[in-house]
Protein backbone atom coordinates (compact mmCIF):
# COMPACT_ATOMS: atom_id res chain seq x y z
CA UNK A 1 0.00 0.00 0.00
CA UNK A 2 3.21 2.28 0.34
CA UNK A 3 4.89 1.45 -2.80
CA UNK A 4 3.87 3.84 -4.97
CA UNK A 5 3.33 7.45 -2.50
CA UNK A 6 5.49 10.47 -3.91
CA UNK A 7 8.90 10.75 -2.75
CA UNK A 8 8.04 13.43 0.03
CA UNK A 9 5.52 12.03 2.49
CA UNK A 10 5.78 10.64 5.37
CA UNK A 11 5.64 6.38 4.99
CA UNK A 12 5.64 3.74 7.75
CA UNK A 13 8.69 2.99 7.08
CA UNK A 14 10.54 6.03 7.54
CA UNK A 15 8.45 6.59 11.00
CA UNK A 16 9.68 3.08 12.03
CA UNK A 17 13.40 4.33 11.14
CA UNK A 18 12.37 7.21 13.09
CA UNK A 19 11.51 5.85 16.05
CA UNK A 20 14.67 2.84 15.89
CA UNK A 21 16.95 6.03 16.20
CA UNK A 22 15.33 7.67 18.40
CA UNK A 23 15.25 4.37 20.93
CA UNK A 24 19.24 4.04 20.14
CA UNK A 25 20.02 6.93 20.97
CA UNK A 26 17.77 6.82 24.44
CA UNK A 27 19.43 3.59 25.07
CA UNK A 28 22.60 4.99 24.56
CA UNK A 29 22.43 7.93 26.80
CA UNK A 30 21.94 5.40 29.12
CA UNK A 31 25.46 4.40 29.82
CA UNK A 32 26.26 8.40 30.06
CA UNK A 33 23.55 8.86 32.67
CA UNK A 34 24.99 9.80 36.45
CA UNK A 35 22.79 7.69 38.31
CA UNK A 36 24.05 4.82 36.05
CA UNK A 37 27.19 4.49 38.27
CA UNK A 38 27.22 4.34 42.09
CA UNK A 39 30.58 6.18 42.89
CA UNK A 40 29.91 9.91 42.65
CA UNK A 41 30.26 11.30 39.27
CA UNK A 42 32.56 13.83 38.04
CA UNK A 43 30.69 16.61 35.53
CA UNK A 44 32.00 16.98 32.46
CA UNK A 45 31.48 19.36 29.67
CA UNK A 46 32.45 16.80 27.02
CA UNK A 47 29.91 14.50 27.88
CA UNK A 48 27.37 16.73 28.63
CA UNK A 49 28.07 18.71 24.89
CA UNK A 50 27.39 14.92 23.57
CA UNK A 51 24.57 14.46 25.44
CA UNK A 52 23.11 18.16 24.63
CA UNK A 53 23.72 17.05 20.95
CA UNK A 54 22.11 14.19 21.34
CA UNK A 55 18.74 15.54 22.28
CA UNK A 56 18.93 18.00 19.74
CA UNK A 57 19.34 15.21 17.47
CA UNK A 58 16.00 13.45 18.75
CA UNK A 59 14.35 16.23 19.31
CA UNK A 60 15.06 17.12 15.40
CA UNK A 61 13.75 13.83 14.66
CA UNK A 62 10.73 13.96 16.47
CA UNK A 63 9.74 17.37 15.37
CA UNK A 64 10.76 16.71 11.67
CA UNK A 65 9.61 13.12 11.24
CA UNK A 66 6.94 12.49 13.59
CA UNK A 67 5.38 15.81 13.74
CA UNK A 68 6.10 16.54 10.02
CA UNK A 69 7.78 19.57 9.64
CA UNK A 70 9.89 18.43 6.96
CA UNK A 71 6.69 18.84 4.95
CA UNK A 72 5.30 22.01 6.35
CA UNK A 73 5.88 25.76 5.20
CA UNK A 74 9.48 27.47 5.72
CA UNK A 75 8.40 29.37 8.68
CA UNK A 76 7.50 26.37 11.07
CA UNK A 77 10.78 24.66 9.60
CA UNK A 78 12.93 27.65 10.94
CA UNK A 79 11.16 28.67 13.63
CA UNK A 80 11.19 24.63 14.92
CA UNK A 81 15.08 24.98 14.47
CA UNK A 82 15.29 28.28 15.95
CA UNK A 83 13.84 26.99 19.06
CA UNK A 84 16.11 23.74 19.36
CA UNK A 85 18.93 25.82 18.76
CA UNK A 86 18.50 28.91 20.74
CA UNK A 87 17.69 26.44 23.95
CA UNK A 88 20.57 24.11 23.44
CA UNK A 89 22.94 26.61 23.23
CA UNK A 90 21.56 28.76 25.69
CA UNK A 91 21.62 25.19 28.17
CA UNK A 92 25.04 24.95 27.02
CA UNK A 93 25.98 28.32 27.91
CA UNK A 94 24.82 28.61 31.03
CA UNK A 95 26.25 25.14 31.78
CA UNK A 96 29.69 26.40 30.89
CA UNK A 97 29.92 29.47 32.79
CA UNK B 1 -8.12 56.41 16.19
CA UNK B 2 -9.06 57.68 19.47
CA UNK B 3 -10.77 55.28 22.09
CA UNK B 4 -11.95 58.05 24.63
CA UNK B 5 -15.31 56.64 24.51
CA UNK B 6 -17.26 53.33 23.73
CA UNK B 7 -18.44 54.97 20.74
CA UNK B 8 -15.47 55.26 19.04
CA UNK B 9 -13.81 52.33 20.43
CA UNK B 10 -15.81 49.50 18.66
CA UNK B 11 -16.33 51.01 15.20
CA UNK B 12 -16.39 49.90 11.59
CA UNK B 13 -14.63 50.84 8.94
CA UNK B 14 -16.01 54.14 8.47
CA UNK B 15 -15.76 54.89 11.94
CA UNK B 16 -19.96 54.43 12.92
CA UNK B 17 -20.66 52.70 16.63
CA UNK B 18 -20.43 48.42 15.66
CA UNK B 19 -22.49 46.19 17.57
CA UNK B 20 -24.81 46.38 20.29
CA UNK B 21 -24.50 49.40 22.44
CA UNK B 22 -24.61 47.96 25.73
CA UNK B 23 -22.04 45.42 24.78
CA UNK B 24 -19.89 48.41 23.49
CA UNK B 25 -19.97 50.16 26.62
CA UNK B 26 -19.11 47.07 28.82
CA UNK B 27 -16.15 46.49 26.14
CA UNK B 28 -15.07 49.79 26.79
CA UNK B 29 -14.92 49.36 30.25
CA UNK B 30 -12.94 46.18 30.39
CA UNK B 31 -9.30 47.47 29.69
CA UNK B 32 -10.03 50.85 31.63
CA UNK B 33 -11.13 48.67 34.89
CA UNK B 34 -8.12 46.75 34.15
CA UNK B 35 -5.70 49.36 34.05
CA UNK B 36 -7.17 51.27 37.25
CA UNK B 37 -6.58 47.65 38.97
CA UNK B 38 -2.92 47.19 37.71
CA UNK B 39 -2.29 51.11 38.99
CA UNK B 40 -3.63 49.95 42.16
CA UNK B 41 -1.68 46.98 42.42
CA UNK B 42 1.50 47.94 41.00
CA UNK B 43 1.94 51.73 42.07
CA UNK B 44 -0.09 52.43 45.04
CA UNK B 45 -0.24 49.10 47.00
CA UNK B 46 2.96 47.62 45.54
CA UNK B 47 2.40 44.19 45.87
CA UNK B 48 2.55 43.37 41.98
CA UNK B 49 5.79 42.39 41.86
CA UNK B 50 5.58 41.37 45.04
CA UNK B 51 7.26 42.02 48.31
CA UNK B 52 9.60 39.63 49.55
CA UNK B 53 8.74 36.53 51.74
CA UNK B 54 12.08 35.50 52.92
CA UNK B 55 12.45 38.80 55.24
CA UNK B 56 11.76 39.71 58.74
CA UNK B 57 9.21 40.93 60.76
CA UNK B 58 10.57 44.20 61.12
CA UNK B 59 10.89 44.25 57.15
CA UNK B 60 7.41 44.01 56.73
CA UNK B 61 6.56 46.51 59.44
CA UNK B 62 8.55 48.48 57.42
CA UNK B 63 7.50 47.73 54.26
CA UNK B 64 3.84 48.66 55.21
CA UNK B 65 4.77 52.20 57.60
CA UNK B 66 6.49 53.18 54.08
CA UNK B 67 3.90 52.66 51.48
CA UNK B 68 1.17 53.12 54.43
CA UNK B 69 -0.79 55.89 52.77
CA UNK B 70 -0.43 54.44 48.77
CA UNK B 71 -1.81 51.28 50.10
CA UNK B 72 -4.84 52.83 52.02
CA UNK B 73 -5.31 54.82 49.18
CA UNK B 74 -4.81 52.26 46.36
CA UNK B 75 -7.15 49.22 48.73
CA UNK B 76 -9.57 51.95 49.62
CA UNK B 77 -10.29 52.66 46.10
CA UNK B 78 -9.94 49.18 44.78
CA UNK B 79 -12.66 47.99 47.06
CA UNK B 80 -15.04 50.61 46.03
CA UNK B 81 -14.22 49.39 42.63
CA UNK B 82 -14.16 45.97 42.91
CA UNK B 83 -18.03 45.60 41.25
CA UNK B 84 -16.05 46.26 38.13
CA UNK B 85 -14.78 43.07 38.05
CA UNK B 86 -18.54 41.52 38.05
CA UNK B 87 -18.88 43.81 35.09
CA UNK B 88 -15.48 42.92 33.14
CA UNK B 89 -16.53 39.01 33.96
CA UNK B 90 -20.14 39.57 33.15
CA UNK B 91 -18.73 40.39 29.71
CA UNK B 92 -16.85 37.34 28.99
CA UNK B 93 -19.52 35.33 29.76
CA UNK B 94 -21.97 37.08 27.60
CA UNK B 95 -19.88 36.61 24.92
CA UNK B 96 -19.34 32.74 26.01
CA UNK B 97 -23.25 32.56 25.84
CA UNK B 98 -23.53 33.51 22.31
CA UNK B 99 -21.15 30.97 21.43
CA UNK B 100 -22.89 27.01 20.51
CA UNK B 101 -21.86 25.48 23.78
CA UNK B 102 -24.61 27.42 25.37
CA UNK B 103 -24.95 29.30 28.74
CA UNK B 104 -24.10 26.79 31.26
CA UNK B 105 -19.98 27.21 30.42
CA UNK B 106 -20.83 31.05 31.18
CA UNK B 107 -22.34 30.62 34.45
CA UNK B 108 -19.68 28.82 35.78
CA UNK B 109 -16.99 31.44 34.09
CA UNK B 110 -18.77 33.64 36.01
CA UNK B 111 -18.79 31.48 39.11
CA UNK B 112 -15.79 30.94 39.35
CA UNK B 113 -14.08 34.13 38.57
CA UNK B 114 -17.11 35.52 40.85
CA UNK B 115 -15.73 33.21 44.32
CA UNK B 116 -12.06 33.84 43.19
CA UNK B 117 -12.27 37.21 43.63
CA UNK B 118 -12.49 36.88 47.56
CA UNK B 119 -8.88 35.35 47.99
CA UNK B 120 -7.86 36.90 44.89
CA UNK B 121 -7.87 40.52 45.71
CA UNK B 122 -10.29 41.14 48.50
CA UNK B 123 -8.40 39.17 51.51
CA UNK B 124 -4.95 41.44 50.49
CA UNK B 125 -6.67 44.47 50.08
CA UNK B 126 -8.45 43.67 53.92
CA UNK B 127 -5.54 42.28 55.19
CA UNK B 128 -2.79 45.19 54.06
CA UNK B 129 -5.62 47.60 54.95
CA UNK B 130 -5.78 46.07 58.74
CA UNK B 131 -1.71 46.68 59.23
CA UNK B 132 -1.75 49.72 57.60
CA UNK B 133 -4.91 50.30 60.50
CA UNK B 134 -2.88 50.74 63.38
CA UNK B 135 0.47 50.86 62.57
CA UNK B 136 1.89 50.14 66.34
CA UNK B 137 0.58 46.67 66.47
CA UNK B 138 3.04 44.13 67.52
CA UNK B 139 5.38 43.39 64.49
CA UNK B 140 4.32 40.02 64.65
CA UNK B 141 0.52 40.28 64.08
CA UNK B 142 1.55 42.88 61.05
CA UNK B 143 4.22 40.41 59.75
CA UNK B 144 1.07 37.75 59.52
CA UNK B 145 -1.50 40.11 57.59
CA UNK B 146 1.53 40.47 55.33
CA UNK B 147 1.65 37.07 55.35
CA UNK B 148 -1.91 36.07 54.80
CA UNK B 149 -2.31 39.36 51.71
CA UNK B 150 0.31 37.62 49.89
CA UNK B 151 -0.35 33.90 49.98
CA UNK B 152 -4.00 34.36 49.72
CA UNK B 153 -3.54 37.22 46.74
CA UNK B 154 -0.72 34.90 44.38
CA UNK B 155 -2.29 31.52 45.53
CA UNK B 156 -5.82 31.51 44.86
CA UNK B 157 -5.43 29.17 42.22
CA UNK B 158 -8.52 26.45 41.91
CA UNK B 159 -11.38 29.30 41.32
CA UNK B 160 -9.65 31.03 38.23
CA UNK B 161 -8.20 27.48 37.09
CA UNK B 162 -11.71 26.41 36.92
CA UNK B 163 -12.71 29.78 34.70
CA UNK B 164 -9.80 28.83 32.18
CA UNK B 165 -11.06 25.49 32.23
CA UNK B 166 -14.71 26.53 31.11
CA UNK B 167 -13.75 29.03 29.20
CA UNK B 168 -10.87 27.40 27.42
CA UNK B 169 -13.57 24.28 26.47
CA UNK B 170 -16.11 26.77 24.77
CA UNK B 171 -13.85 28.50 23.12
CA UNK B 172 -12.96 24.91 21.56
CA UNK B 173 -16.28 23.69 21.01
CA UNK B 174 -17.82 26.68 19.71
CA UNK B 175 -18.88 26.64 15.89
CA UNK B 176 -19.90 30.32 16.02
CA UNK B 177 -16.72 31.31 16.08
CA UNK B 178 -17.11 33.84 18.67
CA UNK B 179 -13.19 33.96 20.38
CA UNK B 180 -10.08 32.26 18.28
CA UNK B 181 -8.93 29.31 18.69
CA UNK B 182 -5.86 29.57 20.17
CA UNK B 183 -7.25 31.76 22.86
CA UNK B 184 -8.79 28.48 24.32
CA UNK B 185 -4.89 27.54 24.42
CA UNK B 186 -3.73 30.15 26.10
CA UNK B 187 -6.14 29.69 29.29
CA UNK B 188 -4.99 26.38 29.39
CA UNK B 189 -1.67 28.12 29.77
CA UNK B 190 -3.10 30.09 32.43
CA UNK B 191 -4.21 26.81 34.08
CA UNK B 192 -0.69 25.80 34.38
CA UNK B 193 0.53 28.42 36.13
CA UNK B 194 -1.84 28.22 38.21
CA UNK B 195 -0.91 24.43 39.38
CA UNK B 196 2.93 25.77 39.56
CA UNK B 197 1.42 28.17 41.65
CA UNK B 198 1.24 25.90 44.36
CA UNK B 199 4.24 25.30 45.35
CA UNK B 200 4.79 29.17 46.69
CA UNK B 201 2.97 27.76 50.21
CA UNK B 202 6.04 25.41 50.57
CA UNK B 203 9.04 28.08 49.83
CA UNK B 204 9.68 31.45 50.94
CA UNK B 205 12.87 31.80 48.55
CA UNK B 206 13.79 30.63 45.19
CA UNK B 207 12.13 30.06 42.20
CA UNK B 208 8.75 28.92 43.72
CA UNK B 209 8.25 31.35 45.96
CA UNK B 210 5.41 33.53 45.68
CA UNK B 211 7.94 35.89 43.85
CA UNK B 212 10.02 33.45 42.06
CA UNK B 213 11.10 33.20 38.52
CA UNK B 214 8.84 30.13 37.68
CA UNK B 215 6.03 30.85 40.56
CA UNK B 216 5.64 34.60 39.59
CA UNK B 217 7.47 36.12 36.63
CA UNK B 218 6.75 33.78 33.85
CA UNK B 219 2.87 33.33 35.24
CA UNK B 220 2.90 37.45 35.17
CA UNK B 221 4.34 37.39 31.66
CA UNK B 222 1.54 34.47 30.55
CA UNK B 223 -0.90 36.59 32.10
CA UNK B 224 0.10 39.26 30.62
CA UNK B 225 -0.25 38.20 26.74
CA UNK B 226 -3.86 36.33 27.80
CA UNK B 227 -5.23 39.60 29.23
CA UNK B 228 -3.98 41.61 26.05
CA UNK B 229 -5.10 38.92 23.91
CA UNK B 230 -8.21 38.99 25.68
CA UNK B 231 -9.03 42.66 25.48
CA UNK B 232 -8.11 42.44 21.69
CA UNK B 233 -10.58 39.53 21.23
CA UNK B 234 -13.66 41.09 23.00
CA UNK B 235 -13.24 44.08 20.79
CA UNK B 236 -13.14 42.17 17.85
CA UNK B 237 -16.15 40.33 18.92
CA UNK B 238 -18.08 42.88 19.53
CA UNK B 239 -17.29 44.88 16.36
CA UNK B 240 -18.89 41.35 14.54
CA UNK B 241 -21.82 41.06 16.23
CA UNK B 242 -25.02 41.64 14.44
CA UNK B 243 -27.28 44.21 15.65
CA UNK B 244 -30.93 43.30 16.96
CA UNK B 245 -32.55 45.55 14.72
CA UNK B 246 -34.60 45.44 10.78
CA UNK B 247 -31.72 45.88 9.07
CA UNK B 248 -28.96 42.81 8.71
CA UNK B 249 -25.31 43.83 9.59
CA UNK B 250 -23.49 43.71 6.51
CA UNK B 251 -20.53 46.24 6.99
CA UNK B 252 -16.66 44.51 7.43
CA UNK B 253 -15.00 44.13 10.81
CA UNK B 254 -13.71 47.06 12.78
CA UNK B 255 -10.41 47.10 14.76
CA UNK C 1 6.88 11.22 -10.76
CA UNK C 2 5.67 8.55 -7.97
CA UNK C 3 8.39 6.06 -7.24
CA UNK C 4 8.95 4.09 -4.17
CA UNK C 5 10.63 5.26 -1.48
CA UNK C 6 14.42 4.54 -1.98
CA UNK C 7 15.53 6.84 0.71
CA UNK C 8 16.76 3.64 3.02
CA UNK C 9 20.07 3.77 1.54
CA UNK C 10 20.86 6.87 3.06
CA UNK C 11 21.16 7.21 6.58
CA UNK C 12 17.83 7.58 8.82
CA UNK C 13 19.06 10.99 9.97
CA UNK C 14 18.45 12.22 6.54
CA UNK C 15 15.12 12.15 6.52
CA UNK C 16 14.92 15.74 5.98
CA UNK C 17 16.85 15.46 3.36
CA UNK C 18 14.88 12.75 1.46
CA UNK C 19 11.83 14.62 2.15
CA UNK C 20 12.16 16.77 -0.96
CA UNK C 21 8.28 17.54 -1.86
CA UNK C 22 7.49 16.24 -5.01
CA UNK C 23 6.01 17.66 -8.16
CA UNK C 24 3.00 19.66 -7.92
CA UNK C 25 2.73 19.05 -4.06
CA UNK C 26 2.39 22.07 -2.04
CA UNK C 27 4.36 22.64 1.95
CA UNK C 28 1.28 21.50 4.34
CA UNK C 29 0.91 22.56 7.64
CA UNK C 30 -0.28 19.43 10.16
CA UNK C 31 -3.40 20.10 12.13
CA UNK C 32 -4.18 23.72 12.20
CA UNK C 33 -2.71 26.90 13.33
CA UNK C 34 -4.12 27.06 16.60
CA UNK C 35 -3.03 23.88 17.69
CA UNK C 36 0.60 25.44 16.48
CA UNK C 37 0.55 28.68 18.68
CA UNK C 38 -0.48 26.07 21.54
CA UNK C 39 2.61 23.73 20.81
CA UNK C 40 5.39 26.87 20.11
CA UNK C 41 3.96 28.66 23.22
CA UNK C 42 4.38 25.96 25.34
CA UNK C 43 7.62 24.85 24.17
CA UNK C 44 8.48 28.62 25.13
CA UNK C 45 7.28 28.51 28.42
CA UNK C 46 8.62 25.20 29.49
CA UNK C 47 11.71 26.64 27.72
CA UNK C 48 12.14 29.31 30.44
CA UNK C 49 11.27 27.02 32.95
CA UNK C 50 14.29 24.77 31.31
CA UNK C 51 16.41 28.15 31.54
CA UNK C 52 15.85 28.74 35.13
CA UNK C 53 16.60 25.37 36.26
CA UNK C 54 19.87 25.75 34.29
CA UNK C 55 20.63 29.20 36.05
CA UNK C 56 20.07 27.68 39.66
CA UNK C 57 22.02 24.60 38.92
CA UNK C 58 25.07 26.80 37.67
CA UNK C 59 24.76 28.08 41.12
CA UNK C 60 25.21 24.95 42.88
CA UNK C 61 26.14 22.58 40.42
CA UNK C 62 27.95 19.69 43.15
CA UNK C 63 24.60 19.69 45.20
CA UNK C 64 22.77 18.93 41.93
CA UNK C 65 24.96 16.60 40.77
CA UNK C 66 25.06 14.65 43.71
CA UNK C 67 20.80 15.18 44.39
CA UNK C 68 20.53 13.63 40.29
CA UNK C 69 22.16 10.39 40.98
CA UNK C 70 19.77 9.49 43.14
CA UNK C 71 17.08 9.50 40.38
CA UNK C 72 16.48 6.00 38.63
CA UNK C 73 17.65 6.15 35.22
CA UNK C 74 16.13 2.55 34.46
CA UNK C 75 12.76 4.02 34.81
CA UNK C 76 13.60 6.92 32.86
CA UNK C 77 14.96 5.08 30.22
CA UNK C 78 12.06 3.19 29.94
CA UNK C 79 10.21 6.35 30.08
CA UNK C 80 11.26 7.77 26.95
CA UNK C 81 11.19 4.75 25.36
CA UNK C 82 7.54 4.45 26.18
CA UNK C 83 6.65 8.08 24.68
CA UNK C 84 8.94 7.99 21.75
CA UNK C 85 6.48 4.25 20.87
CA UNK C 86 3.52 6.13 21.76
CA UNK C 87 4.63 8.59 19.45
CA UNK C 88 5.37 6.40 16.58
CA UNK C 89 1.57 5.06 17.16
CA UNK C 90 0.22 8.36 16.90
CA UNK C 91 2.16 9.01 13.75
CA UNK C 92 1.17 5.42 12.49
CA UNK C 93 -2.66 6.62 13.01
CA UNK C 94 -2.38 9.68 11.33
CA UNK C 95 -0.90 7.69 8.09
CA UNK C 96 -3.93 5.55 8.25
CA UNK C 97 -6.34 8.30 8.74
CA UNK C 98 -5.64 9.77 5.70
CA UNK C 99 -5.37 6.65 3.67
CA UNK C 100 -9.14 6.10 5.03
CA UNK C 101 -8.44 3.07 7.46
CA UNK C 102 -10.37 4.75 10.31
CA UNK C 103 -10.34 1.23 12.23
CA UNK C 104 -6.70 1.13 12.14
CA UNK C 105 -6.10 4.37 12.76
CA UNK C 106 -8.43 4.39 15.96
CA UNK C 107 -6.58 1.31 17.39
CA UNK C 108 -3.01 3.32 16.84
CA UNK C 109 -4.41 5.91 19.15
CA UNK C 110 -5.64 3.22 21.54
CA UNK C 111 -2.01 2.04 21.90
CA UNK C 112 -0.91 5.95 22.21
CA UNK C 113 -2.88 6.09 24.81
CA UNK C 114 -2.20 3.33 26.56
CA UNK C 115 1.36 3.89 26.11
CA UNK C 116 0.77 7.08 28.10
CA UNK C 117 -1.59 5.65 31.04
CA UNK C 118 1.64 3.37 31.27
CA UNK C 119 3.78 6.22 31.41
CA UNK C 120 1.91 7.96 33.93
CA UNK C 121 1.96 5.36 35.98
CA UNK C 122 5.87 4.77 36.31
CA UNK C 123 5.97 8.61 36.92
CA UNK C 124 3.55 8.31 39.90
CA UNK C 125 5.71 4.96 41.46
CA UNK C 126 9.01 6.37 40.42
CA UNK C 127 7.67 10.00 42.37
CA UNK C 128 6.25 7.72 45.47
CA UNK C 129 9.80 6.02 45.32
CA UNK C 130 11.69 9.22 45.60
CA UNK C 131 9.08 10.71 48.55
CA UNK C 132 9.08 7.11 50.50
CA UNK C 133 13.03 7.48 50.46
CA UNK C 134 13.10 10.83 51.25
CA UNK C 135 13.79 12.92 48.27
CA UNK C 136 11.11 15.80 48.83
CA UNK C 137 11.27 19.31 47.77
CA UNK C 138 13.20 20.47 50.39
CA UNK C 139 15.80 20.10 48.30
CA UNK C 140 16.41 22.36 45.26
CA UNK C 141 17.04 19.83 42.22
CA UNK C 142 14.11 17.74 43.69
CA UNK C 143 12.16 20.69 44.28
CA UNK C 144 12.58 21.57 40.04
CA UNK C 145 12.15 17.96 39.38
CA UNK C 146 9.04 17.77 40.95
CA UNK C 147 7.54 20.68 39.55
CA UNK C 148 8.84 20.31 35.80
CA UNK C 149 7.86 16.82 35.87
CA UNK C 150 4.61 17.51 37.32
CA UNK C 151 3.95 20.16 34.74
CA UNK C 152 4.54 17.27 32.31
CA UNK C 153 2.27 14.88 33.83
CA UNK C 154 -0.27 17.75 33.56
CA UNK C 155 0.37 17.95 29.53
CA UNK C 156 0.06 13.68 29.72
CA UNK C 157 -3.41 13.95 31.24
CA UNK C 158 -4.52 16.63 28.75
CA UNK C 159 -3.03 14.66 25.92
CA UNK C 160 -4.91 11.48 27.04
CA UNK C 161 -7.87 13.74 26.89
CA UNK C 162 -7.10 15.08 23.16
CA UNK C 163 -6.86 11.52 22.06
CA UNK C 164 -9.81 10.40 23.29
CA UNK C 165 -11.70 13.49 21.37
CA UNK C 166 -9.41 12.10 18.19
CA UNK C 167 -10.78 8.54 19.05
CA UNK C 168 -14.32 10.30 19.34
CA UNK C 169 -14.32 12.37 15.97
CA UNK C 170 -12.62 9.07 14.22
CA UNK C 171 -15.40 6.91 14.92
CA UNK C 172 -17.98 9.44 13.87
CA UNK C 173 -18.44 9.28 9.59
CA UNK C 174 -20.16 12.96 10.06
CA UNK C 175 -16.83 14.05 12.54
CA UNK C 176 -13.36 12.40 10.39
CA UNK C 177 -10.97 15.48 9.41
CA UNK C 178 -7.22 14.51 8.71
CA UNK C 179 -6.20 17.92 10.20
CA UNK C 180 -8.45 17.04 13.48
CA UNK C 181 -6.43 14.21 13.52
CA UNK C 182 -3.27 15.67 12.57
CA UNK C 183 -3.70 18.72 15.26
CA UNK C 184 -4.05 15.85 17.99
CA UNK C 185 -1.03 14.41 16.99
CA UNK C 186 0.58 17.47 17.01
CA UNK C 187 0.12 18.05 20.26
CA UNK C 188 0.90 14.50 21.56
CA UNK C 189 3.73 14.71 19.77
CA UNK C 190 5.09 17.57 21.40
CA UNK C 191 4.66 15.87 24.74
CA UNK C 192 7.30 13.40 23.64
CA UNK C 193 9.31 16.22 22.80
CA UNK C 194 9.41 18.36 26.21
CA UNK C 195 9.94 14.59 27.32
CA UNK C 196 13.14 14.07 25.57
CA UNK C 197 14.35 17.62 26.69
CA UNK C 198 13.55 16.73 30.36
CA UNK C 199 15.39 13.16 30.08
CA UNK C 200 18.31 14.69 29.18
CA UNK C 201 18.64 18.00 31.37
CA UNK C 202 17.35 16.04 34.50
CA UNK C 203 17.93 12.66 34.32
CA UNK C 204 21.27 12.27 32.07
CA UNK C 205 23.38 15.58 31.79
CA UNK C 206 26.38 16.42 34.15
Amino acid sequence: MTDTTPKGTTTERKLLWAWAVLVLITVGSWWLAPAHFTDTMQPSAGVTALLLAMMAVKCRIVMRSFMEVNHAPRWLKVGTDGWLAVLVVTVFAIYLI
Amino acid sequence: MSILSPDRYITRADKSPAGRPDVRLVTWFFPVWYAAFGVIICLLARVTPPPRPDVSAADKVAFMTTHALTIQVGFVVLLILLGGAGMTNALVAYQMSRMSTGPVLAYAYIGGMGVGALPGFLLVSVCFLTATFRPDRDPELIGLLYDLGMLSYNGSLGCFSAAYLVLAIAVLYDKNEIFPKWFAYLSIWQIVTEVIATQMFVFPAGPFAWNGSISFWVAVVVFSVWLGSLIFILRNTAAREPVDTDETFQGPTAG
Amino acid sequence: MTHSDSSLTATARDTDRAAQPSVGRAAHLPGDIHMWVMVLGDLIIFSSYFVIFMIYRSMSPEAYLRAQQHLDINIGVVNTVVLLTSSWFVARSVLSARAGDHTRAIRFVYAAGACGVLFMALKGYEWAAKIGAGYTNSEEFFSFYYVITGVHFLHVVIGLIVLGVVIRDLRNPARRRTSMVEAGAVYWHMVDLLWVVIFTLLYVMR
